[in-house]
């Protein structure tokens, strides 16, 4: 077991020297010119003025010296300012947010991890929950029932759905709301007595006994939550359904059944656990679908997460912060696989023990 | 009068299946007494499987659909009964060890686990005592360092290993009845020999009966007391196996017997095959479902499905024709 994980940490940097160079290159096909564009203030008066910012910059030397610029870091022609170096920690300094873009994931990132807590269990145990409850009942109302939803789950946009919600519960009822915390929430934040220890509100919010914040925390996130849920739920239904029916086929559960078990036992003792295999290689995509925003669903909602954050940048050109997302992005998928692959030990011996 | 331990009568088995309606077993009676071993051999799909696996409801409901028939275990109806009724039939006094043990456990649970659930169960033991008594019933299947193995999981075990382990799992509650599906038939040749070994030595120490579904002639031989052939969803010839061997009188039988290799045998003759292929049961066959593949047929057979006819020695057989003579049956 020890072994196992050992090896796979091995492999880490190896997948992050492949991620780095993946996300850099992609980003090369955006010619010098357009690359320039970030570092213009005004309107170029002609082509002189472009070509000196693309060497000032050095945005037409060869692939490879740019990608070990950005790995090492660089000197900023104007301020003088060390700028840059994945290898030290840094992204560079977002010019279209006007402030570093580790900065940007620092303030971004707890709000999507928030929302991404939050998600993660009621759309787990509610989409695997359905799943198993329609395979059990194979054909049956129930069955067909999930069946209809999850192909209006998946198919139904999430922009729609978003917007939808947001008639209903804010225009109308005024239940729930957009963005990410009332004006009294912000400026209690800023006036100091209320401390940030995890920078996730509504653990923020328990933690200092402040039940009001924590409530106007969940009226923010609900309507997200719901529509992420929405989604996600279909999924699993549907992979969750066909891994148990098959599971339920096969000569074990038989074995079950001949030895007397009740029924329930069969199936949560010994058909779910089988059944869990693929969903649990979902989970690990689904993390990072979570983690690495839901840009959709962050836009739609104005919640200021790294997500919709990503998405502003990419919108104005931004290559330095768009890269620094991407890397921030292959961080999380690499760890949320390394997860999924020791979760896959954990629940099958036959990993575990060979 | 002490009534059989277990009497079918007329069982019928079907299933729905999206090209029409399978009519896997079609009236299949047969008794079978305590402590005694019957053979059920038949080529694949001719409902043997079926037919057991009728018996204990374990067919999946839907496609399958038990549509007549009794099965009367010491005088209660098997079909009649109620699914929590069934359950503690099923492991307590009926058990079942299946033809693959290498799909027949459970990969993600421990030995120690899958054989405590029976005992658990039907006995009520409590987690020590069915540990305690895994290892003895472990040990009594000739798996070594019992205690250490139950921690080990399935894909640890050889493929005889696990047999071992589904028959000492099966025999945990001490069923009056062992089904056993063709449990030799994934299995190499020498391990085959010894799980036959050892299902005889189990029989002779817990004296219970069995019924061992196979298509190795071979093996019910040296196994069976009585043996029953099907064919088409129905028991077509049934008698002790010394009669069957010596005297067979359905034209199927004569086949299977004929289709041995001998090793006395002079000369390299070709093995004799039976011609044709088995029905597809789409519908109930109303005539001899063997009557396209028989070189005795008769234009009755062609018409009239034959039943079951005591032909004396506690032989039976379902054909119009006498094939001791090759005249039509009177």
């Amino acid at each position: 077991m020890t072994n196992y994980i050992i090896r796979r940490l091995l492999m880490v940097p190896l997948l992050l020297i492949g991620v780095t160079l993946i996300i850099f290159g992609m980003l090369q096909f955006l010619g010098p010119v357009e690359r320039s564009a970030l570092y213009m203030k005004d309107f170029p008066k002609n082509d002189k003025q472009v070509e000196g910012i693309i060497r000032q910059y050095g945005l037409d030397q060869p692939f490879l010296v740019q990608y070990w610029k950005w790995l090492t870091g660089v000197k900023d022609p104007v301020t003088g300012e060390m700028e840059g170096g994945v290898l030290r920690g840094q992204f560079g300094y977002s010019r279209t947010a006007s402030q570093p873009v580790v900065d940007i994931i620092r303030n971004r990132f707890p709000n999507t991890l928030d929302l991404a807590l939050w998600t993660v269990f009621p759309m787990l145990s509610v989409g695997i929950w359905m799943g198993v409850k329609a395979a059990v009942n194979q054909n049956k109302a129930f069955d067909q029932a999930a069946r209809i939803y999850s192909i209006i789950g998946t198919s139904f946009p999430t922009f729609v759905f978003g917007l939808l919600l947001l008639m209903f519960f804010y225009a109308k009822l005024k239940w729930f709301l957009p963005g990410r915390m009332s004006d009294w929430v912000n400026q209690l934040i800023y006036s100091g007595n209320f401390k940030s220890y995890t920078h996730l509100l509504t653990i923020d919010a328990l933690l200092n006994g402040r039940f009001d914040v924590f409530w106007d925390a969940l009226r923010h996130l609900i309507m997200p939550i719901m529509t992420l849920s929405y989604i996600n739920w279909a999924t699993y239904v549907r992979v969750t359904r066909s891994s148990m029916l098959e599971t339920l086929r096969m000569d074990y559960v038989t074995t079950a059944r001949a030895k007397g078990l009740l029924e329930r036992d069969v199936v949560n003792k010994h058909a779910r656990p089988n059944a869990m295999l693929p969903i649990v290689t979902m989970m690990g995509s689904s993390i990072v679908g979570l983690l690495g925003g839901v840009v959709i669903t962050e836009t739609v909602f104005n919640y200021p997460g790294i997500g919709k954050a990503a998405a502003d940048a990419a919108a104005q050109l931004d290559v330095v912060t768009v890269l620094g997302m991407g890397i921030f992005t292959g961080l999380i998928l690499i760890v949320s696989n390394l997860i999924v692959d020791v979760m896959y030990a954990f629940i099958d011996p036959r990993v575990r023990l060979n | 009068m002490p009534h059989d331990l277990l009497n079918v009568q007329n069982l019928e088995t079907r299933f729905k299946t999206p090209e029409g309606t399978v009519h896997a077993v079609n009236g299949v009676s047969f008794k079978l007494n305590e402590g005694e071993t019957l053979g059920v051999v038949g080529e694949s799909g001719c409902g043997k499987s079926v037919t057991m696996l009728s018996l204990l409801k374990l067919i999946p409901q839907p496609p399958g659909e038990i549509v007549a028939g009794k099965a009367l275990f010491k005088g209660d109806d098997l079909i009649a009964m109620s699914p929590e009724e069934m359950r503690h039939v099923r492991g307590g006094q009926i058990a079942m060890v299946f033809q693959d043990p290498m799909t027949s456990l459970n990969p993600v649970m421990t030995i120690g686990k899958q054989m405590e659930e029976p005992l658990k169960l039907h006995l009520g033991f409590t987690p020590a005592q069915a540990r305690t008594r895994s290892i003895e019933l472990l040990e009594q299947v000739g798996i070594p360092r019992a205690g250490e193995r139950l921690k080990d999981y399935p894909h640890q075990y050889s493929g005889g290993m696990r047999q071992r382990v589904m028959i000492a799992m099966a025999l945990a509650c001490a069923p009056q009845i062992l089904i056993a599906d063709e449990p030799t038939t994934a299995l190499d040749v020498t391990i085959q020999a010894q799980i036959v070994d050892l299902v005889i030595r189990l029989r002779e120490e817990l004296g219970m009966a069995i019924v061992w579904i196979t298509h190795d002639l071979g093996v019910v031989a040296s196994i069976a007391q009585r043996v029953a052939v099907m064919y088409g969803g129905f028991i077509i010839e049934e008698a002790p196996v010394k009669e069957l061997f010596r005297n067979p009188r359905h034209p199927y039988t004569i086949g299977l017997i004929g289709s041995l290799p001998q090793i006395e045998q002079e000369g390299r003759k070709r093995l004799f095959s039976i011609d044709g292929m088995p029905p597809m049961l789409y519908q109930k066959p109303r005539s001899c479902p063997f009557s396209p593949r028989c070189h005795w047929v008769k234009e009755r057979c062609r018409v009239e499905n034959p039943l079951l006819e005591d032909i004396g020695n506690e032989h039976r057989v379902a054909c119009w024709v006498d094939t001791s003579t090759g005249s039509e049956r009177a």
